[in-house]
């Protein structure tokens, strides 16, 4: 069934693009997945903004290079937005406080595998856990650009309103005849379109114009004008342009200009004989990553850092991976640049690693422990395709060199296939 | 995707000397709205976002529907639902609430008559 649906997928795409129910999504990203190793790129991208996001991974490919359907599970989830709190588009774009910019990107990621292999090839189950936040921090373009943005859907909300409550108010007062009804629109839109001082007088009258010549095409039932009233609006808002204005500011708040810094947490649990009351908590892992969105001509570019911080439980490696070298700490520190265009986008990462291990070396004459430091250095460097299917639907493709794995360092090829779903939050019944 | 969602036959009692007052609410996150509230005669309140305007007394609302017209957006990507409120004298008169799948910018149009008590 699986196997069906993504060749469906794969081969009819436009049949996805005309599902509209979600918003987009970005490529998978949670932190639980990427300590699993289910998503290979250590730059975590800012998550996807659905409160429940649920991810498949696969590379499509087993060892004999036939097709496999996918069997790892990621989801990430944001509770604050399971609830309303009422805010303003304003105080949805500048919250007040540090703790409130917090609570509202708080996220809880799951990732799941029933194929995670231990030293011996032996699959286990094991499960990721993780938690992220996203603080921003606005900058002088930035509010320039959403006062901008702002100032102007709110002109043209404001004359939307004025003219279509005038053609409500007479077509409720029961005036059916067209050339009566334009007649009496006509002063009110011409009124509403000069205080906004969006148009000139000369694209005042060519506005008027128009709106007259294309009422007059509109078909009006007086038994039920509400088609009528309908297309009006329709009309209206066409000839504003305000479909293109709320895109600009949609699409804006999704990628602002300015810095931001997301934290997150992971850390994987291994149940190495497959038993619940038996595990180990093999790594956990800290991110920190500053990022930066351009403005004006390169707001297409955005530049990420990160800092990785990971810790291994050696104990469990000695008994799980005896013949793998495993370092205690490890610090990841690199750079990723991520372009992106309508549909398509590319991230390119190259990121360092230096390990160390403090190791025991016997006991000096007075019976201390002594310790000897072994380091190391390995560096990665990935390049992610992504293409954006339908507004739920994210196809993306990385390849690259990773760091040597701790079974088989010699595989160092990254080539992942990955599909990642977007579902939203069920219609709410009252909903007209 | 432009939808228009109309709320007719709407009332509310109301002596002739008191005053009318109309409130909107934004419930879910996000909201931007612009609502214009047609009544009977010249200078039509208009109320951005949350607000409460005094729409009139009840003899000045009496002899013809009041028109409630409100122009809402939501660009914001972690939410999905539209929900707004709208009161008179405090009194809950409509619930709406749209998905966004349906509409991210929907016209909200309510039709309102004051008849005395």
């Amino acid at each position: 069934m699986n196997k069906m649906l993504i060749l469906l997928i794969l081969l009819f795409p436009a049949l996805l693009l005309a599902q509209e129910e979600v918003p987009k999504l970005q490529a998978p990203s949670s932190p639980a997945a990427s300590i699993m190793g289910l998503q290979p790129s250590v730059v975590l991208a800012p998550k996807s903004y659905k409160a429940l996001e649920a991810s498949l991974f696969s590379n499509f490919m087993n060892n004999e290079g036939g097709f496999i359907v996918p069997n790892d599970f990621a989801l990430e989830f944001t509770p604050y937005w399971t609830k309303d709190h009422g805010l303003t588009l304003p105080d949805y774009l500048f919250p007040k406080r540090l703790d409130d910019q917090l609570i509202r990107s708080s996220s809880f990621s799951l990732a799941t595998t029933r194929n995670f292999l231990l030293g011996d090839s032996s699959a286990s189950n094991a499960l990721a856990f993780g938690y992220r936040t996203t603080f921003f921090i606005s900058n002088g373009a930035d509010k320039r650009r959403l006062e901008s943005l702002d100032g102007h859907t709110e002109t043209l909300s404001i004359l939307n309103t004025r003219i279509v409550s005038a053609m409500e108010e007479q077509v409720a007062r029961s005036v059916t005849d067209k050339n009566l009804l334009c007649q009496l629109i006509q002063p009110v839109a011409e009124q509403a379109l000069k205080d906004s001082k969006l148009f000139s007088k000369a694209d005042q009258q060519t506005f008027i114009k128009e709106l007259i010549r294309d009422i007059k095409n509109i078909e009006l039932d007086p038994a039920d004008p509400d088609a009528f009233l309908d297309s009006f609006i329709a009309l209206v808002d066409e000839k504003l342009e305000g479909e293109q204005a709320f895109n600009d500011y949609k699409d804006y708040i999704r990628e602002r200009f300015g810095f931001s810094v997301d934290l997150a947490y992971a850390a994987l649990l291994n149940f190495p004989t497959n038993d619940f009351e038996y595990s180990f908590l093999t790594r956990q892992s800290v991110w920190i990553t500053p990022a930066y969105r351009f403005a004006d001509k390169l707001n297409m570019l955005k530049i990420m850092g990160v800092f990785r911080y990971t810790w291994y439980n050696l104990d469990y490696y000695a008994r799980y991976f005896p013949l793998v070298k495993v370092y205690d700490r490890n610090l990841d520190y690199g750079l990723a640049v991520n372009v992106g265009f309508d549909k398509f986008s590319m991230a390119f990462e190259l990121v360092g690693r230096h390990s160390n291990s403090l190791v025991s070396a016997g006991f000096d004459p007075e019976g201390n422990q002594l310790y000897r430091k072994e380091k190391d250095n390995d560096t990665q460097y990935a390049g992610t395709f992504s293409y954006r299917l339908s507004e739920q639907i994210v196809l993306s493709y990385t390849l690259g060199s990773s760091f040597d794995p701790i079974l088989n360092p010699e595989s160092t090829l990254i080539s992942l296939l990955a599909l990642n779903l977007g579902f939203g939050s069920p219609p709410n019944p009252s909903a007209r | 995707m432009r939808k228009t969602y109309r709320y007719k036959d709407l009332s509310f009692a109301v002596a002739d000397n008191a005053s009318v007052t109309f409130k909107v609410e934004l419930v879910s996150d996000g909201n931007k709205v612009q609502t214009l509230i047609n009544v009977p005669g010249p200078n039509d309140p208009e109320i951005k976002d949350n607000d409460t305007a005094v729409i009139g007394t009840g003899n000045t609302l009496r002899n013809d529907t009041t028109i409630v017209v409100s122009d809402i957006m939501n660009p914001v990507p972690e939410e999905d639902t539209i929900a707004i409120n709208y009161y008179v004298n405090g009194e809950l008169l409509v619930e709406h609430t749209n998905p966004k799948s349906d509409s991210e910018r929907p016209i909200v149009i309510l039709y309102i008559k004051f008849p005395a008590p």
